[in-house]
């Protein structure tokens, strides 16, 4: 029997959206606090850009050398931000774990922040992702990936080794 | 009795100082010096002579001209200078100038200027030596809270976005930054490093960047509580719109 494409579970998305752009010490304190939530699949960083050079005027290919572009440490990574934390989009198991979500993001953030819940990241292959990943088999359409969270996380087009990591893989393996 | 100019209506904090920027009555809060100013401007080195596009006018032997003979050259266009800019970005949470504003300022009280109001930036191309005088008095005096307002030839982006945690407006090309309490700025304003780091002062705090700001913001003194420029603006649009559109009718 030819399986079909296979969809995640009924999993709840929020976006995080503090009062300001957060410096790298208090999104490394945000995104722990959120990391050590039970019940959090997946975070996804969103923020304003910051570029490793100009990329336009009179000064095109001078370092920017930003002071925020620093390496944190979320759980047992380690990953450079290359952007000021604006939001994160958290996705849970379930309704339960709104709450200490939520108390998670007030230890966290030093100021006022918005918590909204939504659907910020799919679900679902796309068109786009089989393209790049393809079907497992020919009797097998689900989409080849080994970890389906990895869907919607990154741009398609995007290397996922710059822009993707897997925190506490060696706890469950 | 002598004639004076009105500027601008209303009773509020923010219409009056939408009126000094317009008359130039401003408060001048700290001192740049013209080198430093040159150097975070970027066109040309510290301390070297203005290039110029053509002789000085006085060497060209201008045509006879009754309008030349009216109208005063500016010190930058009798010496022949290049047309140089300087752009400003000042963010919507509560600047002391915005766009328009500076536009304003510039198109009133400063001769040989060519104002381009964007949305959240305005450049202002000028003579060089001109551009220098009228960015020093923007620079120096209230229209600018340097945590708030950059100086930036490109990448301007900044004036929409949240402030960062210490309180200044988002700078994706780290041209000034926050040390300590005041704002340094070690690169000129389209992002190249120089060979200085210019001390621009402290920034505003939140309170007086509110007591100063051009900005009618629903959380500081709201647009619809000025009855008087509600008119105005009403009139303007009314006017505008009547006549503006279709003029012989």
């Amino acid at each position: 029997m030819v399986r079909t494409v296979s969809v995640t579970d009924k999993t709840i998305q929020v976006k995080v959206f503090p009062a300001r752009l957060l410096q790298p010490e208090t999104a490394e304190k945000l995104l722990n606090e959120i990391d050590r939530v039970k019940g959090v699949l997946r975070m996804l960083i969103g923020g304003k850009n910051l570029p490793r050079k100009i990329t336009c005027g009179p000064g095109t290919g001078a370092d920017v050398n930003h002071p925020d572009m620093r390496v944190i440490h979320v759980g047992d990574q380690a990953f450079e931000l290359h952007v000021m934390v604006g939001h994160v989009i958290v996705e849970v198991e379930d309704e339960s774990i709104l709450e200490p979500l939520k108390q998670a993001c007030e230890r966290g953030l030093p100021f006022s922040f918005e918590f909204r819940r939504g659907f910020f990241i799919k679900k679902k292959a796309t068109l786009t992702d089989y393209g790049k990943y393809g079907f497992r088999s020919r009797t097998d359409e689900r989409i080849n990936l080994d970890d389906e969270r990895m869907l919607g996380m990154i741009d398609p087009h995007a290397k996922p080794e710059e822009r993707f990591c897997i925190i506490g893989a060696e706890e469950e393996s | 009795m002598a004639y004076k100019p009105q500027y601008y209506p209303g009773n509020t904090s923010v219409a009056e100082n939408r009126r000094k920027h317009m008359s130039n009555n401003v408060e001048k809060l700290r001192d740049i010096s013209d080198e430093d100013l040159t150097a975070i401007l970027g066109h040309r080195a510290p301390g070297s002579d203005y290039p110029s596009t053509h002789p000085p006018l006085a060497e060209m032997g201008e045509p006879e001209c009754s309008v030349r003979e009216v109208v005063e050259p500016t010190p930058g266009a009798k010496a022949g200078d290049r047309i140089r800019y300087s752009q400003f970005s000042d963010s919507m949470y509560n600047a002391p100038s915005t766009p328009y504003w500076r536009s304003y300022h510039a198109a009133i009280n400063f001769r040989g200027v060519d104002p381009g109001t964007l949305s959240g930036r305005q450049v202002n191309e000028m003579r060089e030596r001109d551009m220098e005088a009228y960015t020093k008095r923007q620079a120096e005096t209230e229209m600018t809270d340097w945590g708030l307002s950059g100086l930036r030839g490109c990448t301007v982006h900044g004036h929409s976005l949240r402030l960062q945690e210490d309180g200044t407006m988002f700078d994706m090309l780290d041209r000034r930054r926050l040390e300590g309490d005041s704002i340094v700025m070690d690169k000129d304003q389209v992002g190249v490093p120089i060979d200085r780091k210019v001390n621009l002062g402290k920034p505003m705090s939140e309170a007086e960047a509110a007591k100063r700001t051009t900005f009618y913001r629903v959380d500081n003194v709201a647009f619809r509580s000025d009855a008087e420029v509600v008119e105005h603006v009403q009139t303007v649009w009314e006017r505008r719109t009547r006549y503006g559109f279709k003029p012989q009718a």
